[in-house]
């Protein structure tokens, strides 16, 4: 089993509205895969269908190696934590009775608790009430709650949606561990790209129901090279040079800025804008941050 | 799988503001009915008998119903509140069992209810309206009976509360089938309204016993509406999409 998480041309509608739109997911063994997009792209809808939370119009998921079906789907519930929207919780009762209600509900021993709650630092707080806890406490409740019974994949749900810097920095540093601690793969969402890049190796963007971009963050990251940026004393001279050799070229002043090309084909085109006496002054790269790209990739969705 | 609901279902109550509506609301019938009854003194001889429809004309008519509609709005408000949808919904358990569960806790505050009922019968009783003695034990059997009859009332307010996120909404609904639910039983179509069970399970406002006779088809038409209910749960629960 090369991916924990497969779906193939995933699909939810509800009357003429498609909120998630022929979606391939593949979520590699291991991983901790960034699920991407604006509010509303169809994130936790599609996270809801592969708890099957809701049923699909199409489309089909495959979990843990295993097409999922009604008949293996709590076989296959006992082996996923989740945080789906946000903790949930009974305020009234203590963290540890929240806790022994999920192990109840997922038949796994009490013993397990003092695990989590270690994991997310609330072992000092296990008898006081929910309703007492900041926000911060919640999400790191919620997390305890999936991370019961040790599961193999993690599905978190914005966690850390609602949190100050300083709370997300902690749930990133968790969230980080989890491959270590629990050996668990891991799909977590965001609607902020800068949030997650940090802690995640996959990357999957979404926006309107549609899946932009999927794969390494290094392959995104490929996708931040921008255009190149001449400055040269003579641009008449260089853009024809640039020309001749069909590059298409953006001239203001002594800027002309091109398109990415690979490093040998620049240092051949630089080659000759020197043989041409175009007096070269400098070159630089511009660079796209890759919540650019995002922003890029969810805009020309929105412009298609 | 069962076993690990209820056991989670049971943990919810603990500590409840819930516990608190089990121990005032009836108390206001016991007063009403007591008060009814002492006003009536010369023309209700039958003494704890007297008391008990006196009683019932309040409890069963008004309060029964909302306090089983009270208890599944209470219980589904839990889940309704933030996203706990979510997280009972994809635990590893089937979702009628998460539903069963929750009956089995209603159908048990039902019975603690109807006990506390009793005890607060037996005090009107003895210290306001001065009766002799204790309480037939018949009427403590009708008490117990009303639970059966009210069977699958709670099944129809566990469903109602399901659906309807209101919280009021299950409780209206009860107060107004327990009114048409007399109604019904007045008419002789007690056995066809669920409502009117509960009514004849505890001998609602009757010194003679209603059920007298019919109690195959009492218990019959318990299990078929609780069935009819409990399928229609399993329906919404497995075939639609639950939105948190």
């Amino acid at each position: 089993m090369d991916h924990v998480i497969e779906t193939n041309l995933l699909t939810k509608a509800y009357g003429s509205r498609t909120v998630v739109n022929k979606i391939s997911l593949a979520v590699p063994k291991g991983s901790i895969y960034g699920f991407i997009g604006p509010n509303g792209a169809g994130k936790s809808t599609t996270m809801k269908l592969l708890l099957g939370l809701i049923h699909p119009s199409a489309g089909s998921i495959r979990l843990l190696g295993e097409e999922m079906s009604q008949s293996n789907r709590l076989a296959l519930l006992r082996q996923i934590g989740s945080l789906i929207e946000s903790p949930s919780r009974y305020d009234h009762l203590t963290a540890q009775e929240n806790l022994q209600i999920v192990c109840d509900l997922k038949g796994v021993t009490y013993s397990d608790i003092d695990r989590v709650l270690e994991i997310v630092q609330l072992t000092k707080d296990r008898k006081r009430k929910v309703k007492e806890f900041s926000l911060g406490m919640h999400q790191r409740l919620g997390i305890a709650q999936a991370l019961l019974g040790s599961p193999k994949l993690l599905i978190l749900d914005e966690p850390t949606n609602g949190l100050d810097p300083a709370g997300i920095q902690e749930m990133r540093s968790l969230i980080r561990e989890m491959p270590r601690l629990c050996g668990a793969t891991v799909l977590i969402s965001s609607h902020l790209l800068s949030e997650l890049e940090q802690i995640v190796d996959q990357v999957g963007i979404i926006n309107h129901g549609k899946l932009l971009f999927q794969g390494d963050l290094s392959a995104l990251q490929r996708h931040s090279r921008g255009d190149y940026v001449l400055r040269v004393l003579h641009p008449n001279k260089a853009c024809e040079t640039l020309l001749s050799q069909g590059i298409t070229v953006r001239a203001k002043g002594q800027l002309l800025q091109i398109p990415p090309v690979r490093e040998e084909a620049l240092a051949a085109l630089v080659h000759e804008l020197a043989v041409q006496d175009a007096g070269i002054v400098g070159l630089t790269q511009q660079t796209k941050s890759l919540e650019d790209i995002f922003l890029s990739l969810t805009s020309q969705k929105e412009a298609g | 799988m069962l076993t690990r609901c209820l056991i989670a279902e049971n943990r919810k109550l603990h500590g409840s503001i819930i516990w608190l509506a089990f121990f005032i609301i009836p108390i206001f019938p016991a007063i009403m009915g007591t008060f009814n009854y002492m006003q009536n003194i010369d023309i209700l001889k039958n003494g704890w008998f007297d008391l008990w429809t006196q009683h019932t004309l309040f409890y069963a008519l008004f309060f029964f119903g909302p306090i089983m509609g009270l208890y599944a709005a209470y219980l589904w408000r839990l889940e309704h509140l933030g996203h706990n949808w979510n997280m009972i919904l994809s635990a590893p358990v089937r979702p009628i069992y998460l539903f069963f569960a929750k009956f089995v806790v209603v159908v048990k505050m039902a019975v603690l209810t109807q006990l506390w009922v009793f005890v607060l019968f037996c005090i009107c009783g003895r210290f306001f309206a001065q009766l002799p003695g204790f309480p037939p034990v018949q009427i403590l059997f009708w008490l117990l009976r009303g639970v059966i009859g009210g069977l699958a009332i709670i099944v129809l307010e566990l469903l109602l509360a399901m659906i309807i996120r209101s919280f009021a909404a299950p409780i209206l609904i009860a107060l107004f089938g327990g009114v048409v639910g007399m109604g019904m039983t007045s008419q002789g179509y007690g056995l066809l309204f669920p409502y009117s069970l509960m009514l004849m399970g505890m001998n609602s406002n009757r010194t003679e016993d209603i059920i007298s006779g019919q109690l195959p088809l009492f218990l019959l038409s318990v299990i078929l509406f609780s069935a009819i209910f409990l399928l229609l749960s399993n329906r919404f629960l497995t075939r639609h999409d639950i939105h948190t």
